[in-house]
């Protein structure tokens, strides 16, 4: 005779390994602060990258004032608000990150923990 | 009062449009169940299908709008491409969608193609990194716009996503208005010179900085978004409905307010049948989404060694497809066996 009960469980834990499960499991292969270093430095290239790109734009239009400007200007002192604000934005983002990416490697952590205990139920349904 | 000639008149109309009222929702609710079934039942066949669809759909809107690139501008690429996103992520029809936009933009002018892989660079690497269940909302948005209900959006966003979706919507603005922009300023691109880079770059972030309908879009998305997603967490009665119709009103009132201090000279009657169509629509996702029996809302009261609990529990409306069984009584070949045997 079916297990009603058992055939539920074993559902629901193949919909979370099939799914959400297979995620969870690859966040929690890393140690947390490998994960959350990882990803914050992921993060930090893509906001590098993004700000170069954005910084290229913005020199692109104000090509012929900075071409007019460049003798005038105080180069040394440019660079370095060039400097703060990518630190800035780096920096911002990079902690945007690291809060993200913990709080998600401790949902994973908590979903597994809810998996296994899933799977330990299960085991002892057999073992009645 | 209530036993007036009028009254006693009306009254068997009244019962009847209500029973009929009660029969079609019972109707719609069989076809719901029915629909649900039929996905749950398809489900490997029709996901390809629906990205096969969403996909030919994007890129011959965009090819319709901006198809510089006679190359790509073609229908047999069009459906290679397709068929190719059907098999892959659904956040690949967004990538393909960027390229197609970058390229036919790179036919038009390099410039623009610069601006436009800028941005779309910035939107994947910054925020499309947080929420990729969320990318596709950068496709649907141009794709309503072009329909002429953009309004749907962040209504059905309210409804079934999370505050955080106001970016992506606003994402989607943002693409929506530079391809106009740029499928409009064509012709006064094609015609600056080659060497004149500079004031190119400067006239297509200029037309896009400084568009207030653009902006005025924005906010008054984001703010529909966030009013619709408290409203329909809300304990009330008909939250959702409630959600829609709170948010097709701010959605009018923010657009015409911001007419008036921007003077951006959007179209009212234009705001209020989209708006209106749009809430149409939001009302068939709340159907499939959330459908509930507020009449047989049971309020339970319980306590434990910590708490009291005060719990509102609402059924929700499901009815079960008719089972159509064909039982054959009589069939041919057995009565010409009979017909045989009495010979």
């Amino acid at each position: 005779m079916i297990n009603e009960e058992r055939v539920m469980l074993m559902t629901r834990l193949s919909s979370y390994e099939a799914n959400e499960g297979k995620k969870d499991i690859a966040i929690t292969h890393y140690y947390r602060g490998d994960y959350i270093g990882f990803q914050v430095l992921k993060s930090v290239v893509a906001a590098t990258i993004s700000f170069f790109a954005v910084f290229g734009v913005y020199l692109f239009y104000n090509f012929e004032t900075l071409m007019q400007d460049i003798y005038k200007m105080d180069l040394l002192s440019y660079g370095k608000n060039i400097a703060i604000l990518y630190l800035c934005t780096a920096g911002g983002y990079g902690v945007i990150s690291y809060v993200y990416f913990a709080s998600r490697y401790n949902k994973a952590r908590k979903n597994l923990k809810h998996y296994y205990d899933g799977l330990r139920r299960l085991s002892s349904m057999y073992d009645k | 009062m209530l036993f007036s000639h009028a009254n006693l008149c009306l009254w068997p109309k009244v019962c009847r449009f209500w029973k009929g009222m009660v029969m079609n929702m019972t109707s719609l609710l069989v076809a719901k169940q029915y629909i649900k079934n039929f996905i749950s039942k398809y489900e490997v066949y029709l996901k390809p299908l629906l990205k096969l669809v969403l996909a030919l759909a994007s890129l011959m809107m965009i090819n319709g709008k901006v198809g510089y690139m006679h190359k790509i501008d073609n229908t047999s690429i069009v459906l290679i491409v397709a068929l190719m996103c059907s098999f892959m992520p659904m956040n690949f029809i967004i990538f393909v969608a960027a390229a197609f936009i970058i390229l036919h933009f790179y036919a038009l002018s390099m410039e623009c193609a610069i601006i436009a892989f800028v941005l779309f660079l910035v939107m994947f690497l910054l925020y499309f990194r947080f929420s990729p269940k969320d990318t596709l909302v950068v496709l649907l948005v141009p794709m309503c716009f072009l329909l002429k209900i953009p309004y749907v959006m962040p209504l059905a966003m309210g409804l079934i996503g999370t505050p955080v979706s106001a970016i992506s919507i606003g994402c989607g603005v943002v693409v929506s208005y530079m391809i106009n922009y740029i499928a409009d300023s064509a012709t006064v691109l094609s015609g600056m010179e080659m060497e004149d880079m500079a004031t190119k770059f400067r006239f297509i972030i200029d037309g896009l900085l400084n568009n207030k309908e653009m902006l005025l879009t924005i906010i008054t998305f984001a703010v529909t978004v966030i009013l619709v997603y408290l409203v329909k967490r809300m304990p009330i009665k008909y939250a959702w409905t409630v959600a829609i119709v709170t948010g097709a009103v701010a959605e009018i009132i923010v657009l015409l307010a911001g007419d008036l201090v921007l003077e951006t000279n959007v179209s009212i009657l234009g705001i209020i049948l989209g708006t209106t169509v749009s809430a149409l629509i939001a009302k068939v996702v709340e159907f499939f989404a959330f459908h509930v029996d507020y009449n047989r809302t049971e309020k339970v009261q319980f306590e434990d060694d910590e708490y009291y609990y005060y719990v509102k529990a609402v059924p929700k409306i499901t009815v079960s497809t008719p089972y159509k069984t064909v039982k054959k009584i009589n069939t041919p070949r057995k009565r010409s066996s009979q017909a045989a045997s009495r010979r």
